[in-house]
């Protein structure tokens, strides 16, 4: 790896070090005010921050940011009010004071948002109306806490400045000092979510924006994680807030307004989405301009010049300063995409393949059947699945065949459990579960590949496996061998470090093959799988099917009635929503029956 | 509770949200056809509104005053359309912050063109009187002119070769490129004619409603919360939600504080969408 | 490409801080809204605060000396008036502060100048209990209108009071004081309704006011909501048998944007009109003049802006020095000042401003008529509460509602 390649890896955390030496440093010889304003832009960016946790990298605009940074600076003033005059100290008391806070409310937001499964832009629109909730009620808001009054639009006073020391003499920070302290606090902050974001949890929170319906089918309980995500992002804020009271040593209903949650996508936006060092950048270049421009530079024209910056960078800057700096740097340096072009077909290896089940069976266990009985499901007057009854048994593969609205897709769905059943229920070996989560039922032994290839495009191939693999095995180490014997299984080591969005169609098909198999599964679900393949492509899916249904359950969806003549195993005929007929493709294939409803022929249609 | 108080609650809530659904159509129109919100929204009303009032200060009738305040938001609309609009297609969010920029731009124009005191035009001094209690008229004449609003769109989607268009590019893009509908001039159209509807509601709002540069906030928070709520169906979906909203919270405020009414109004919004997180229209069968 | 003009900017601003380390002439700082929303008032402020020092300066400066002010625009943004105030000391080093229009710029200044101690001057009408050391208050206070205006109105109207305010400070201590003075007048609140700031439809307040039947109502909505009630009310037909009185319509020129005939007949009081009719205002108003086109008629807030620069000049001559001590005991020496508004008194314990209070009329002409003056008018609430000579270290903001 090249030095540039090296520093490049790692300039998430070299680059912020840097400046956030550089920062202590200058702290020291600015003059006092520029370093109290300085101050406030550090906060600022990380208020950003958090922002870039759910937004960049979780994929939810948030727009309650603002609220969490309002209500941990109150919550921790309060406590810092009345405590740092016993003690000293209200550094210990209102920033953990805030930061908590700030994580309680957006858990329990989040838990509203992500559990009620919102839809992106309402997600949004209710994090908003929280905002303006807290705006409206804030302004007559009264509240003696203590020594603490909160009142109303007259906002809270008398609030503490950074008291390091004990004791009741202790001083507050000189604007150097807090400017300092309010730097290592805000690099602390960024360190370890720097940390938590590349690490594992950042890589399962990366695929729920990319994909969330395959994180979810890889059996992790995506919810939880966002809301995870977004109580830690409420942390940032309320920790932000906190050290926003101690700096102007007032809070006031103003700290809800809409144009403060309006400002603070923009700092993320300048700096550069999804970088987490970005809105630091944002903050302090809006900050910074705003500062100057106020000071009467240009007659006053802050905002005006703000909403023609905000514009600019939608239209021409998409990805922000650093996400901008970072593309050319990136375009100087070696393509790591560059093995994708080379790659041929892939051609897997059975007896690997073969190895991989094995070992994955006498870890998660043999094969469980899935059953259906008497499954019932409408949708107003359309009822797509009608009484099926049917048991999917190991050892042979089965197909699943119908003309096109005979429920077959409906009735995968409702196996899987993306519709939920007005009657009967679904049973894996021995458990129902019917009622179950679909992370839930991965974790029981399904494993799902839809027709679409579904794979997280910005991360590596060997990343999507690690993923898939990580969901069983929760170790990183034995994720790490799982993905890469399944790498090698698949043929695709030279393009192991390829982003997966570059592989080609049926590259990309069998990737999401791989990660289903990363995940052990006892009863496999393949919905179209040979759609968009081409004939040697196929061939292979046949013969990975087969060996795969040695040792798992296997259920195949299928229209291509000469792949499912490959398979040799069982075939179900559904029609109009009603099981119509079983037994194998060429019994069948003699049935005239079944070629009335194939054929579109009076009789059964 | 007297009858005569409770018909004027009725009366005067059924206003309020028909004030509501005035100031909303716009951007449903614009959410509904594009699949974008536009966060200007509430400064094409106050264009819209300024517009009117400069007409009537140079002598214009305030009722000729309207179709020039629609005219001058459609051409800018229009404008924006294509520069900013176009270019962000498929974004939701970035139009969002973009058009929330334009907002932001159009705001302190207007400071820097009218300043912040502007003689208003007043309202005509017409009112009813049921039982003890005197309606001021104007509010009033506002549910007939929602109800023409909604009629209006109605009929420009349904009963209009553009309307048709529109539609068709929005429920089956693929399809309606296939057959030759040039989904951008259509969209630059629809965008237009969202701006045009905001103008329209500046401008016979503005006897309520002084023109003031941040006239458009007040109502946009509302409308924006309407438009989604009512979610995909907008047209319709809009109507019975800012009835339900704006109506409920006016009852609120007439029974309790008007404070209790705007908190009355977020609390809905919250709760509707934690019932229908994608929108109370989001299972409807129809389209419009 | 963007980080070069930045620091350019970055080092020009270095410079300039250099620059400003050694000073011998008195400094005054000056943070007002002049853009953004709150400009309507802020532009006025900051013009009278310019008029008023060089008014001083052409007059031979202060102790011989010109004052130097160093303004900064707070975009009606409060955060900036945190960051200016402490520009303004750290930087600037500022010998008094002249600043906020909001209670709550007003509050978040107070934290700060305490820490500096410097003479900080807040000239707004405002609800009234700010105290400590540091802060002069020019404008009235809600006690002092409304004991004029209610008791004025109740002889007027009758003793059916409807009060509508804005549900923040303002407003709701405001109400307490209608129902204070209600009270010793033998008068009754028979109905109120507290609004949000972004009520623009009126409608069930005015039916509210309706049902309940007063004689009179106060009200205390701001900025272009208070015209946009007044236009719905006086529509619904009920402007000639109810009366209207507002402690606030007037203070942004609110009878402006008003139509001719929903701004005909409503009561105002004011610590100060254009119309006020003594020599001292004619003066004031010709200097005006010749500075800025008047276009619309001067606002009580633009000469408590003047009156607290010349209080704040009276006592910098007294005590010989802009030090900080000296001039706040001169401050608190019972100071008067001959204003455009009449003569008015710095009351020595509260930091408050003794002054005439009047009521007007607004006309069918974007204007209004004085129609009577009340002289002299105490700060009751504040002078009943705050006394800094018996009690210099007293840090409060008194609220009735806390009594």
């Amino acid at each position: 790896m090249s030095y540039s390649n090296a520093i490049h890896h790692r300039a998430g955390t070299i680059f912020p070090f840097i400046a956030a030496i550089l920062a202590l440093g200058l702290a020291r010889i600015i003059d006092p005010y520029l370093a109290y304003v300085a101050t406030s832009w550090v906060i600022f960016g990380l208020l950003g921050l958090s922002l870039d946790v759910v937004w960049g990298r979780g994929g939810f605009l948030s727009l309650a940011q603002t609220a969490f940074y309002g209500l941990g600076g109150y919550f921790g003033s309060v406590v810092a009010i009345n405590l740092s005059a016993v003690t000293g100290h209200s550094l210990l008391w209102s920033l953990p004071a805030g930061a908590l806070f700030g994580a309680l409310i957006a858990g329990a937001l989040g838990w509203i948002i992500f559990y009620a499964r919102m839809g992106a832009l309402q997600s949004t629109i209710l994090s908003y109306t929280f905002t303006l909730l807290l705006w409206s009620v804030s302004q007559s808001f009264k509240l003696d806490a203590g020594s603490a009054v909160i009142g109303g639009d007259n906002g809270m006073s008398n609030i503490p400045g950074y008291i390091p020391g004990f004791g009741a003499g202790a001083e507050a920070l000189e604007p150097a000092g807090a400017l300092m302290f309010v730097v290592l606090v805000a690099a602390l902050a960024y360190f370890a979510t720097q940390r938590l974001m590349t690490g594992t949890f950042g890589k399962i929170i990366d695929s729920i924006r990319l994909d969330i319906e395959k994180t979810e089918l890889l059996g992790y309980d995506v919810r939880r994680y966002q809301v995870l995500n977004f109580a830690w992002s409420g942390l940032l804020a309320g920790l932000a807030g906190a050290l926003f009271g101690g700096w102007s040593n007032y809070l006031n209903p103003s700290i809800f307004s809409v144009q403060e949650a309006l400002l603070v996508p923009i700092y993320v936006l300048v700096g550069g989405l999804g970088t987490l060092a970005g809105p630091f950048v944002g903050a302090t270049l809006i900050g910074g301009l705003s500062f100057w421009l106020g000071g009467g530079a240009v007659g006053g024209q802050t905002t005006l010049i703000l909403g023609v910056v905000l514009i600019g960078l939608v239209l021409f800057l998409k990805k922000g300063v650093l996400g901008g700096l970072g593309d050319l740097w990136r375009s100087r340096l070696p393509d790591p995409n560059e093995a994708a072009r080379g790659a041929g077909a892939v051609s897997i290896d059975p007896d690997e393949l073969a190895d991989i089940l094995s070992e994955a069976e006498a870890q998660a266990g043999p094969a469980k059947s899935l059953r259906a009985e008497t499954l019932f499901k409408r949708f107003g007057g359309v009822i797509p699945v009608n009484e099926v009854s049917l048991a999917f048994i190991p050892g042979q593969p089965f197909s699943l065949i119908g003309p096109n609205g005979a429920g077959k897709s409906s009735f995968l769905k409702t196996c899987v459990g993306v519709y939920r059943p007005e009657g009967g229920r679904v049973l894996i070996g021995d458990r129902d579960v019917t009622r179950a989560p679909i992370f839930q039922r991965v974790r029981a032994g399904m494993g799902v590949k839809n027709q679409k290839p579904q794979v997280f495009g910005e991360l590596s191939v060997r990343e999507n496996l690690w993923v898939a693999a990580y969901s069983r095995v929760r170790h990183r180490q034995r994720a790490n061998g799982i993905a890469a014997r399944v790498l090698s299984m698949l043929g695709l080591e030279a393009q192991a470090e390829v982003r997966a969005s570059v592989l080609s169609h049926g590259q990309q098909q069998w990737l999401d093959i791989g990660m289903v198999l990363c995940l052990a599964p006892r009863v496999v679900l393949l919905d179209e799988p040979a759609a968009g393949m081409t004939k040697e492509e196929t061939r292979e899916l046949s013969t990975l099917v087969r060996i795969l249904a040695r040792f798992t359950t296997v259920i195949v969806v299928e229209h291509d009635m000469e792949f499912v003549r490959t398979l040799e195993g069982q075939v179900t005929v559904l029609h109009q929503g009603r099981l119509f007929a079983q037994g194998d493709i060429d019994t069948l294939r003699e049935d005239e029956r079944v070629l009335d409803i194939y054929l579109g022929r009076r009789e059964h249609v | 509770m007297d009858i005569d108080y409770l018909a004027t609650v009725i009366l005067s809530s059924l206003s309020s949200a028909s004030i509501l659904l005035i100031a909303t159509i716009g951007l449903a129109v614009v959410f509904g056809l594009m699949g974008v919100i536009n966060l200007a929204h509430g400064e094409f009303l106050m264009i819209g509104a300024y517009s009117a009032l400069t007409a009537t200060q140079m002598g214009v009738p305030f009722v000729l005053a309207i179709p020039i305040a629609v005219a001058v938001t459609m051409a800018i609309g229009a404008l924006v359309e294509v520069l900013i609009i176009k270019r962000l297609y498929g974004r939701i969010f970035d139009t969002m912050l973009a058009t929330w920029g334009i907002s932001i731009v159009f705001y302190q124009l207007a400071v820097m063109i009218f300043g912040t005191v502007t003689p208003g035009i007043g309202m005509p001094q017409s009112n009813i009187q049921i039982g003890d209690y005197s309606l001021a008229g104007y509010p009033l004449l506002m549910i007939g002119v929602a109800a023409l609003m909604g009629l209006f769109v109605y009929f420009l989607m349904t009963r209009t070769v553009y309307g048709m268009k529109a539609r068709a590019s929005i429920q089956q893009p693929e399809m309606a490129q296939a057959i030759g509908i040039e989904s951008t001039r259509v969209n630059t159209l629809t965008f237009s004619i969202g701006c045009g509807l905001a103008g329209f509601a500046g401008a016979v709002l503005l006897p309520i409603v002084p023109a003031t540069p941040s006239m458009g906030f007040s109502f946009v928070i509302k409308a924006f919360l309407t438009v989604v709520v009512a979610g995909p169906v907008t047209l319709t979906g809009s109507v019975l939600t800012a009835i339900g909203l704006g109506g409920g919270a006016s009852i609120t405020a007439s029974f309790l504080t008007s404070v209790a009414g705007d908190i009355f109004f977020f609390l809905i919004t919250a709760a509707l969408l934690w019932l229908y997180p994608l929108g109370i229209s989001a299972k409807w069968r129809r389209k419009l | 490409m963007k980080t070069l003009p930045f620091l350019r900017y970055g080092i020009a601003a270095i410079a300039l801080m250099a620059a400003h380390a050694t000073q011998a002439e008195t400094r005054i700082g000056a943070i007002f809204d002049v853009t953004g929303p709150l400009n309507i008032y802020g532009i006025e402020q900051q013009r009278a605060l310019e008029l008023a020092v060089d008014n001083i300066n052409e007059n031979g400066g202060l102790l011989g000396e010109p004052v130097k002010v160093v303004s900064y625009d707070a975009q009606s943004e409060l955060s900036k008036y945190t960051q200016f105030t402490h520009t303004a000391i750290l930087r600037d080093k500022v010998d008094a502060l002249f600043a906020g229009l909001t209670s709550s710029s007003r509050e978040a200044i107070r934290p700060i100048i305490r820490k500096a101690d410097i003479p900080y001057f807040y000239a707004s009408l405002y609800e009234g209990g700010a105290c400590d050391k540091q802060t002069f208050v020019t404008g009235t206070s809600a006690s002092q209108q409304l004991s004029v205006l209610i008791e004025w109105a109740v002889k007027e109207y009758g003793k059916r009071i409807y009060i509508m305010a804005p549900d923040y400070n303002f407003g709701t201590i405001s109400a307490h004081w209608v129902h204070e003075y209600a009270r010793s007048l033998g008068a009754q609140v028979v109905g109120q309704d507290f609004l949000a700031l972004t009520v623009t439809d009126f409608t069930p307040t005015i039916q509210k006011i309706q049902a309940s039947k007063p004689d009179f109502v106060v009200a205390l909505p701001v900025g272009s909501n208070q015209t946009g009630f007044l236009e719905q009310f006086s529509a619904a037909g009920l402007k000639d048998s109810i009366g209207i009185v507002s402690s606030n319509y007037g203070s942004g020129n609110q009878q402006v944007v008003v139509s001719p005939r929903a701004g005909d007949g409503i009561i105002s009081n004011q610590g100060y009109y254009m119309a006020v009719d003594n020599p001292t205002n004619r003066d004031f108003i010709e200097l005006w003049k010749q500075r800025h086109p008047i276009k619309a008629p001067l606002t009580s807030g633009a000469v408590a802006v003047w009156n607290a620069v010349n209080l704040w000049a009276k006592a910098v001559e007294k005590a010989g020095s802009a030090d900080s001590d000296a001039v706040i005991e001169a401050l608190e020496s019972g100071l008067t000042f001959e204003a455009p508004n009449g003569t008015v008194k710095l009351e020595p314990g509260s930091h408050h401003l003794r002054q005439n209070i009047y009521i007007a009329r607004g006309n069918d002409k974007h204007d209004f008529t004085i129609l009577e003056t009340f002289p002299s008018v105490a700060p009751f609430y504040e002078n009943e509460k705050c006394d800094l000579i018996a009690d210099p270290d007293l840090v409060e903001h008194f609220s009735p509602e806390a009594d």
